[in-house]
């Protein structure tokens, strides 16, 4: 339940034009060559609103597709869409259900989002509901609820590359639900492509016999046309009864400006329609529907949503975070047993976001809250650094979840922002039992609470798939065991491919792993994980001080291994952007009371103008006010001045 | 206002050169094709003086005269010498004015210096520069090292203990002791007076590109440093004093009158193209700076026209009056006087003015010091303060004014 923009929704809404314009769409598509398998939509009525309840669960698939980034998933859903006329088939359909910038830019689906399709196989109307996942593991959650409202998922495999590590890891968490998975390869009219080998893979990795393997090319549309039937002929229809009382799985929300939270429901049992009345199970809270419908691609109001049924709703539910995705949702005065799986989101990741421009404070306060309405996966605590004034904690589901934040804030905002390294949450256990969760290193206790009051310090683990080709076995486990990796296993896949198997801890990941992961396998190896909870580490925290003075910002938790390292590295790279000043400047890192590097900035010797040309004494001015200028953006930490290239060169360099 | 009744500096901007060097950024134009028109460009100089200082006319006198270029000892030195009539004419000259032109090393101009001493100069300025004929020539210089000495011996014969020179240090491929070599051997001509820089990369400049392209790599930072320090050394066991980042003389008389002026905060007047003044307007006390327009033909067309080629005229606050006076003031050993300030800041004291926690930080890390004189308070930097004076500038120099 992250970050959607719906601007369009909201325009179908007011003007009422959504059934409207689908059916101007239908239009065109029934003039297209692929009219064959086109169903028009049923009619609509005085509000506008189609009547679907002709549908049974029977007629009902349910059902997603699960693949690698730039496997294809987002191509062959659009095709999808052309084919049964939700969308006309102009060639400018790229990637129709990813509408986030970063979404295409990195070819990642931050975002689930769904679409309904009308289809007529064998004589028969079918309602086939195609459910987006997030396509990378900061959500796996989020994809293990999306998979929760499906029956059915196409596995799908580029034919070229063959399996990666989220195919894996997407395949276990489908599998895991009790799906029936649909394999099929992609790009198989590709020079480079090698279906025989891919199809290996899939038999040797998931045991699915390889002659029951689907060959297409979603860009071309080669055996399109038999995605659909095998999807209905192999996905078992949903379950549920009409008769029941209502039942519906969360698995999808938004924010619009102008109705608020729109949630995605799967209807497990009963049926809902405008004016009733509903419950979450989580909170309690009640709601009043205002409108039912379908995602046709954009919203399209329907007279009802029965058992069986994918749909939105909005219900006058004005904040996000009312919004749990997984959780269950009932008829007033009609409780049912809640669906199980449902887990409220959880900060995996932290780290502090600071304008770079104090000034900026108040209008940052603002795109973030923007940005939060969409995405109540995100964390927000007010923060205030010595080193870089007023701020934020921000909890994140991952990096990717990070980055994602920082570029939205940054491209849709135009928000100049800092952000700290980031950090995972670390367990300390006290001797009395509790147990305090660090979201920043200035909560890491002392030397003298940790000697005294400590009974153990606990860091997160995940346990991570890695695919590469054999030849980078070799540094691929050297990668691990630098990382504090424990290598469970490793096996061939195929006579080249490797599939290896280890426990790292987080906060290893959270920083450059996956760079270095592609950098050393020439970008061969995928790599995808779980968390796998936690286990006791010998956790210090490192201090960086400047002349005495600690730096709040740049203080750092780490396992006690990892110290020397990363403070002659830190101390190192400060010495390079820390500018020379009217004093020695003594750059120093700590852990536990002891220095373990120091460096020197040597004092300023020379700072002065030759000359001020013929009388000419703007310039010189001029020269100084922008000096001046600049200091007031440098922070001061004591008598020291840094600039904020220092705390961008800590932050977002990597440890060489 | 006790500053509009001050002695005034004029300065004569003359345009043209022979040769451009490549790390000027002084407005200059090529010698044009057909030769220079003399009477033209005198005639401009004139007509702009005499608009110039026909209001100041009645309480200011001229304490000095400096001819600047572009390279002035290209004209013709009965040109000087109607310049220097007619600015008497109108300010008169001070007993004891400096008159100083600018002069090339090149044997011709320096065949013509009795010729200016004629006219009215009484203090030269020879652009020597360095001793080294590899630098010269890739600088664009038509002289050799030996050429600039004998200017400097001509010179002392014409304007005896009245002749300055400038030498430049941090040219590419330069080693400390190669400059150190080349210091000693011009202090050995040098008459009372010397002027040391460090060659500036100026935007837009040749060198400019040069260095930015890489196809100069001039000496590190740290040996720049160096070569200033040695300079500074060398320059004293000579006996000169360095009264200023790049000036240093044999003692007060022959410091330069008319840049005192400049870092003094004192009134200057100035005319020719790019030519800066900053005065106090005699019509209404408001203190302003203005600029004259950069391009010679510009400006020749405007003087021509209008009698003037000022290209803008801008007022001067009370906060930038008061930061300029301590830039300028922090420039020179003796420091800025309290009483000198309080000219240009309405009465108040500089250490009203200052951020004087910084200052006394500085003072106790040997940077600068704040002494109560017999008749004013001074603040000065030290030698090692000089040396890194632009970051103490931005230390102690207030962003805004407490009672403005």
């Amino acid at each position: 339940m992250y970050m959607r923009l719906r601007p369009l929704a909201a325009t179908n809404l007011l003007f009422n034009s959504g059934a409207k314009s689908s059916s101007k769409q239908l239009f065109r598509g029934a003039n297209s060559s692929r009219r064959l398998y086109v169903t028009r939509a049923p009619e609509n009525n005085k509000r506008g609103e189609i009547d679907i309840s002709s549908y049974p669960p029977e007629r009902i698939r349910n059902f997603s597709i699960i693949a690698h980034i730039d496997h294809g998933k987002s191509t062959l859903a659009d095709r999808l869409l052309e084919h049964t006329g939700v969308i006309t088939k102009s060639g400018k359909n790229k990637q129709v259900l990813d509408k986030l910038k970063v979404e295409r830019e990195r070819g990642i689906t931050v975002k689930a989002q769904s679409a309904s399709m009308f289809y007529e196989h064998k004589g028969d109307q079918y309602l086939m509901n195609l459910i987006d996942t997030p396509g990378h593991v900061d959500f796996s959650y989020e994809v293990s609820r999306s998979l929760a409202a499906c029956q059915g998922t196409i596995l799908l495999v580029d034919a070229a590359q063959g399996i990666q590590a989220q195919t894996v890891a997407n395949f276990y968490l489908a599998f895991g639900e009790g799906l029936e998975v649909i394999p099929m390869l992609n790009k198989v009219d590709l020079p480079t492509a090698e279906p025989e080998r891919a199809a290996q893979q899939i038999e040797s990795a998931f045991e699915i016999e390889s002659d029951k393997i689907l060959h297409i090319s979603a860009k071309t549309g080669l055996g399109v046309d038999q995605v659909l039937p095998a999807v209905i002929e192999k996905t078992p229809p949903p379950l549920g009864s009409v008769d029941k009382p209502f039942k519906a799985l969360l698995f999808d929300t938004w924010y619009d400006t102008y109705v608020g939270v729109v949630c995605l429901m799967a209807i497990k049992d009963g049926s809902i329609k405008r004016g009733d009345r509903i419950v979450s199970s989580h909170s309690g809270t009640k709601y009043e529907v205002a409108e039912v419908g379908i995602m046709h691609p954009e919203q399209t109001p329907t007279t009802l949503l029965q058992v069986g049924q994918v749909g939105y709703i909005v219900c006058n539910m004005k904040s996000i975070a009312e919004a749990h995705v997984g959780d269950t949702f009932y008829k007033d005065r009609h409780p049912v047993e809640p669906l199980p799986g449902f887990v409220p989101a959880k900060s995996m990741v932290f780290a502090g976001v600071f304008p770079i421009d104090a000034g900026e404070f108040d209008s940052l306060n603002e795109s973030i809250q923007k940005l939060t309405l969409n995405d109540s996966s995100v964390s927000v605590h007010k923060e205030t650094s010595a080193a870089l004034g007023q701020g934020w904690r921000l909890g994140f589901l991952g990096t990717l979840h990070m980055d994602v934040f920082r570029q939205r804030l940054e491209e849709e905002y135009d928000a100049n922002v800092l952000i700290t390294s980031p950090t995972v949450p670390y367990q300390i256990k006290f001797t009395d039992g509790t147990i305090k969760f660090i979201q920043t290193p200035a909560d890491f206790p002392d030397t003298h609470t940790l000697q005294d009051f400590v009974e153990s310090t606990m860091e997160p683990y995940v346990s991570a798939t890695i695919l590469f080709p054999e030849k980078y076995l070799g540094c691929m486990l050297e990668l691990c065991t630098t990382h504090r990796g424990e290598i469970h296993n490793h096996t061939y896949i195929d006579e080249t491919r490797v599939m290896l198997k280890c426990e790292l801890p987080m906060a290893e990941i959270v920083t450059d792993f996956y760079d270095k992961l592609k950098s050393k396998s020439q970008g061969f190896a995928s790599f995808d994980y779980e968390e796998s909870g936690y286990k006791t580490s010998d956790l210090v925290k490192m201090e960086v001080l400047l002349n005495g003075e600690a730096v709040d910002a740049l203080a750092a938790v780490m396992h006690k291994s990892m110290v020397v390292t990363a403070g002659r590295d830190i101390a190192k790279r400060l010495k390079e952007v820390i500018r020379r000043q009217l004093f020695d400047i003594i750059i120093q890192t700590s852990a536990n009371g002891k220095i373990v590097a120091r460096e020197t900035v040597k004092q300023l010797r020379k700072n002065v103008t030759a000359k001020c040309y013929g009388g000419d004494i703007t310039r010189k001015m001029k020269l100084l006010n922008r000096q001046k200028e600049g200091k007031k953006r440098m922070k001061k930490i004591g008598k020291v001045e840094l600039p904020q290239e220092a705390f961008l060169s800590i932050m977002t360099k990597s440890q060489s | 206002m006790l500053l509009s009744k001050t002695p005034v500096s004029l300065y004569v901007h003359w345009p043209y050169c022979t040769f451009l060097c490549k790390f000027c950024a002084f407005a200059k134009a090529r010698v044009p094709k057909h030769g220079i028109d003399h009477d033209r460009i005198t005639n401009a100089l004139l007509r702009e003086l005499q608009t110039t200082l026909t209001p100041h006319r009645r309480d200011k006198q001229l304490r000095s005269i400096y001819f600047g270029g572009g390279t002035p000892s290209l004209a013709r030195p009965k040109d000087i010498a109607r310049i220097i009539e007619q600015a008497h004419a109108l300010v008169p000259l001070a007993l004891d004015a400096e008159i100083t032109l600018e002069s090339n090393p090149t044997l011709a101009e320096v065949s013509k210096m009795r010729e200016f001493r004629a006219a009215g100069i009484n203090r030269c300025s020879i652009g020597v520069q360095t001793l080294d004929d590899a630098t010269l020539a890739s600088m664009g210089r038509l002289h050799r090292g030996i050429d600039g000495l004998a200017a400097v011996d001509r010179a002392r014969d014409v304007f005896p203990g009245r002749v300055t020179f400038d030498m430049i240090f941090g040219f590419a491929g330069q080693t400390l002791q190669r400059w150190e070599n080349e210091l000693e051997t011009a202090l050995d001509h040098a008459d009372r007076h010397i002027s040391v820089y460090q060659l500036t990369v100026e935007p837009g400049t040749p060198l400019s590109r040069d260095h930015l392209l890489r196809r100069v790599v001039l000496p590190e930072d740290d040996v720049q440093t160096q070569m200033y320090e040695r300079a500074v050394e060398i320059c004293a066991l000579h006996g000169f004093r360095h009264y200023e980042v790049s000036s240093y003389a044999a003692d007060a008389d022959a410091e330069s009158k008319h840049n005192r002026g400049y870092w003094l905060g004192q009134q200057y007047l100035g005319v020719g193209p790019s030519a800066h003044s900053r005065f106090v307007d005699p019509a209404n006390g408001q203190r302003v700076r203005s600029v004259r327009i950069p391009d010679t033909k510009r400006w020749l067309q405007s003087c021509e026209s209008m009698g003037h080629g000022t290209a803008s005229e801008t007022s001067v606050g009370g906060l930038e009056a008061m930061q300029e006076a301590v830039v300028l003031g922090l420039r020179m050993a003796e420091g800025i006087e309290d009483r000198r300030f309080r000219d240009v800041s309405g009465g108040r004291s500089l250490d009203r003015f200052l951020c004087m926690d910084r200052v006394r930080q500085l003072a106790e890390q040997g940077y600068l010091t704040w002494s109560q004189g017999p008749d004013s308070a001074c603040l000065a930097p030290t030698e090692r303060g000089l040396q890194v004076v632009d970051s103490i500038l931005v230390d102690i120099i207030p962003d805004h004014c407490k009672w403005e």
